[in-house]
């Protein structure tokens, strides 16, 4: 590929992180041959440049110049890769495939191969509804937090994740870093948020009837990643002193800067156009809090979106941490919180989506219960020095909250206009609560 | 070999991009309790680094050291002070920097040792034992007069009798620091030994203490010698051959001829402090005359294109004026040391905020000029935060209190009694913990600290801060600042007001004709450059970057 085909290559593909940036170069800077023989699989590492001179890292898997992830059955080597465990070089480095023993091996044969459409940052296939590769796109140095915390669930027997199968990782002269991971497939699954837009009318009960577990799941997943206090790591910390500090700054900033950056001429926007000075006073209200519990690592991107339904219960997805967030913050320890308040926000999400997707507004009283059943699940079940007690719990989650919604509005507004009026309305409605201590 | 780079995307020349932050460890944060701050103390710290933005820091030395020059006077290459911890304690902060992308150099004194060091003892008690020849011994003091004497408060002689070996040793500081004598081919080897034994644990560089005076010869001043230049090549070499992405940082208190001497062909050192630019700033700014800084960048040569100029507002040491004319100094002198407990050597000891009197548009004016100059920024610890000085502390001590990290006890700092601290927090009005903490200032939206992270955040969104370009403009309003550095497709355009009062001025940019400055902070589009002259207003000490973008892209 030219230069030129390279760029519009990869900045035509969803999974390009940076769409609204100027790309003034890109460049293979290394390549590994996968496999020789037809049909071929060439491993690339492409530099994509912007105007500034900063610039982004990307994962391209190619088959004699042309995208080999199209055609996701000639993918299979690298599950044979990953099952062999077998090392290759790259012109500048290496690329190492790594089996967990025992869960590698499933089905056998691969003989069916399916690209999943849903997936937004990375590429996924699923192998005869029994494994599936997660190829990451957008590359960054050091270990990739999935990899890490699936590792780390897995080895503890934590029973509500798709177990980790192995991965793909390369180290060499551009960066050392996770390429991908082979997770069991579970076949049958209900996705929580299609399920929760479903069920909203027809079901309700049955979708409500789910969510305590959700709470608990969730609240054992936080136990479990709080659990171990000799991995530095993982082991659970007190919050320094500037810690609620920095996370008041953070959030300060992001609002300012997503409202600074609200597009004119955007109707969807217009409900809170010229309101950024009213929620950041809000953070500074929430963030008058003493205990915030432990900080400890967490899934980081938590939404109904990332669980499945499954045999009575539920599993959790997707252990990246926010695509948009750069990896060292990815893997910081935070409160649980946090992950508790995304599932909140999703909740919110799914009631205002059930109006702007399905055209029916859902029955009174929905999102409010969801909140609170989800939430008695996970107060009894996640240990208790985790997370702070009574309305410091409150506000704690009404911060994150906030975060969260920011995040959202950042988004979409890049990603998806469509839904640029989800986080709209999710501040708006923020805004008009009453303050309550 | 250990490698750093694990966690850091492989980059040769990281150091020209990144924001340096210098730390004095035993004021940052006490991690045990025992009123001194530490390794384990300073891990706990790291996301506070991290989240303003740091992307290296610089530890001043924290090697076994009886602490009669701050650590500077070093006892044993290869441990930790105990007061700072031990190596274990070293190796696992260095891996929690790097797993943040956080780097770390660190100072090493080539030039001398403590007299504890058990080198020198060895040296003078056996003159003709191994280490006999280790250090400059010399019958009389008369030899090398024409080298100077550094610190002219305490020091009478570069030479100082020593009633052991019988002997006058050479020391081109403290009398407790005798100089090692780099003639002796296994001192020079065993520096190398100390290099690699750093490295090996992951540390990303050094800041090279003292490096001009590493020879001495007869008929020279004994600084900037062919011989010192020839070692640093070889240490460079050696860093080179065996390990990736470090970093040399050459503190040559010298005139910008000489110091890029430092920077080889780009086979010496990486990098090296810009010491007369900053004394330049001061006055610049009390003047309310851009001159002497455009003068100073005007007479410094260019550098190779791997190299990079570290450049400061303050550090630890005084702030010096050896590099100014006795005209000049006399000036600084007069504006900004009128308690004459504030002069130290040729210099002033004090910190940032109370050398700007505290005023904010001055410290913002400042950082704003700093981190517009063709090099990396290096910030001084508490600087972020306008802490201030003690001048009734001896020495540099008063621009080494403890970090104000809250209002509670100890300013946050430590948990052990007050009297137990190694110098007392600040607690005046203005300046004390309970004015000025990181706390507090987190939650100010409009804090100085709230303020530098974002310089900081936009400072890193463009490469052109730290690889591009610079040219000057020339103003006919000799108050404004101006010029415009450009790398790759990124033009930017600086302009800061040194005057107290409003002021406008008229820049030639025909050059940039129908591009669009756009406001960086605020991305406001501001009217596209035409034919004539572009007006602009800036208010006190005010000060604007733009990109200059083309039309269609804004």
């Amino acid at each position: 590929m030219s230069e030129r085909e390279l760029i519009e290559f990869v900045t035509a593909q969803r999974w390009f992180a940076s769409k609204l940036r100027d790309v003034t170069h890109a460049s293979v800077v290394d390549r590994a041959m996968l496999r020789d023989a037809d049909p071929s699989l060439e491993l690339q590492l492409v530099e994509i440049r912007f105007d500034t001179g900063t610039h982004e890292t990307y994962q391209l898997l190619t088959n004699g110049g042309l995208d080999a992830l199209s055609d996701p059955r000639q993918v299979r080597e690298l599950v044979h890769m990953i099952r062999s465990g077998v090392k290759l070089p790259a012109d500048e480095g290496i690329v190492e495939f790594g089996p967990v023993e025992g869960i590698a091996a499933v089905g056998q044969e691969l003989r069916e191969a399916r690209a999943i459409d849903t997936e937004q940052s990375n590429t996924s296939i699923v192998f005869d509804e029994e494994l599936i590769l997660k190829v990451f796109r957008r590359l960054e140095p050091g270990i990739n937090p999935e990899l890490e915390l699936l590792r780390f669930l897995t080895e503890r027997g934590f029973e509500n994740i798709a177990q980790l199968a192995g991965w793909y990782a390369y180290s060499g002269r551009p960066m050392d870093t996770t390429l991908g991971i082979l997770q069991r497939f579970i076949p049958g699954g209900e996705d929580g948020w299609e399920f929760a837009l479903d069920a909203m009318h027809s079901d309700t009960e049955r979708f409500m009837g789910t969510l305590r577990r959700l709470g608990e799941v969730t609240g054992r997943m936080h136990s479990v990643l709080g659990s171990e206090p000799d991995d530095p790591n993982f082991a659970p910390e007190a919050p320094s002193s500037e810690s609620l500090g920095l996370l008041t700054a953070t959030i300060d900033d992001e609002i300012e800067s997503v409202f600074l950056e609200l597009p004119d001429g955007n109707d969807d926007v217009a409900p809170i156009r010229g309101r950024g000075e009213e929620v950041r006073e809000r953070l500074r209200l929430w963030t008058q809090v003493g205990d915030i519990g432990r900080v400890i690592r967490h899934h980081g991107d938590f939404h109904l979106g990332q669980t499945l339904w499954c045999d009575d219960d539920w599993v959790i997805l997707d252990f990246e941490g926010e695509p948009a967030r750069a990896l060292p913050e990815r893997r910081r320890k935070r409160s649980p919180l946090r992950d508790v308040a995304g599932m909140l926000r999703s909740f919110a999400y799914a009631a205002t989506a059930s109006g702007i997707l399905r055209g029916s507004e859902p029955p009174d009283g929905w999102e409010a219960r969801a909140r609170h059943e989800f939430l008695e699940g996970y107060r009894e079940t996640v240990d208790h020095v985790l997370v702070p007690s009574g309305s410091a719990m409150d506000k704690l989650l009404a911060v994150f909250e906030l975060e969260k919604s920011v995040y959202e509005l950042r988004y979409e507004l890049n990603n998806r206009p469509d839904w640029v009026k989800i986080p709209v309305a999710g501040i708006v409605r923020m805004l008009d609560e009453e303050v309550v201590f | 070999m250990s490698e750093p780079g694990h966690w850091f995307e492989r980059e040769p020349l990281w150091f020209k991009t990144a924001v340096f932050y210098e730390i004095h460890l035993r004021g940052f944060y006490d991690g045990n309790d025992d009123g001194s701050g530490d390794f384990r103390g300073l891990t706990d710290k790291l996301d506070y680094l991290q989240e303003i933005g740091i992307d290296c820091l610089w530890l001043l030395p924290s090697y076994p050291s009886p602490l009669r020059d701050g650590g500077y006077d070093i006892a044993d290459f290869f441990a930790i002070h105990p007061d700072y911890g031990t190596i274990d304690d070293f190796k696992f902060f260095i891996d929690q920097a790097h797993q943040r992308g956080l780097r770390v150099i660190s100072d090493l004194v080539m030039n001398h040792t403590s007299s504890d060091h058990p080198w020198f003892q060895a040296s003078r008690a056996e003159p003709d034992g191994p280490y006999g020849d280790w250090y400059v011994w010399g019958d009389d003091d008369q030899r090398w007069s024409e080298a100077r004497i550094i610190f002219i408060d305490t020091e009478p002689s570069n030479w100082t009798w020593d009633p052991v070996r019988g002997q006058y040793y050479w020391h081109r500081f403290f009398s407790h620091q005798p100089d090692l004598n780099y003639d002796n081919p296994e001192v020079q080897e065993q520096m190398l030994n100390v290099l690699r034994f750093w490295l090996d644990l992951g540390l990303d560089g050094f800041r090279l203490d003292a490096v001009p005076y590493l020879f001495e010869r007869d008929g020279t001043n004994g600084e900037n010698l062919p011989e010192t230049h020839a070692f640093l090549k070889r240490v460079r070499a050696e860093v080179d051959a065996r390990y990736q992405d470090r970093v040399l940082l050459a503190e040559a208190n010298q005139w910008p001829g000489d110091v890029v001497q430092y920077f080889g062909d780009g086979d010496e050192c990486h990098m090296a402090f810009h010491f007369p630019v900053m004394p330049r700033m001061f006055m610049g700014v009390r003047r309310e005359d851009a001159l002497p800084i455009i003068e100073i960048l005007e007479q410094t040569p260019p550098i190779p294109d791997s190299a990079q100029w570290g450049l400061f507002l303050r550090n630890h040491d005084e702030l010096t004026l050896e590099m100014v004319t006795d005209e000049e100094r006399d000036y600084l002198y007069e504006e900004y040391a009128k308690d004459p407990r504030m002069k130290l050597n040729l210099g002033i000891r004090r910190r940032l905020a109370p050398l700007l009197d505290n005023g904010r548009a001055e410290i913002e004016l400042m950082h704003a000029m700093l981190f517009s100059l063709p090099g990396s920024p290096v910030l001084y610890y508490g600087d972020e935060i306008g802490m201030g000085d003690n001048v009734f502390l001896g020495d540099r001590d008063g621009v080494r209190t403890p970090m104000q990290w809250t209002g509670d006890r100890n300013g946050g700092f430590s948990r052990a009694d007050f009297a137990q601290l190694y110098l007392p927090p600040l607690m005046d009005p203005v300046y004390g913990y309970q004015a000025v903490n990181v706390e507090a200032q987190l939650r100010q939206p409009n804090s100085l600290l709230r303020w530098l992270r974002r310089l900081i955040a936009l400072r890193k969104q463009h490469p052109v801060f730290g690889l591009g370009t610079y040219e000057a403009l020339r103003p006919d309003n000799p108050r404004i600042f101006a010029h415009v550095r450009t790398y790759e497709d990124d033009i930017v355009l600086c302009v800061h007001n040194l005057a107290r009062s409003a002021q406008a001025v008229e820049l030639d940019l025909s050059r940039y004709e129908g591009l669009i400055p756009v406001e960086m902070f605020g991305q406001t589009p501001f009217p596209r450059i035409g034919e004539l002259t572009y007006l602009l207003t800036l208010g006190p000490r005010g000060f604007f970057w733009f990109q200059l973008k083309k039309e269609g892209s804004v």
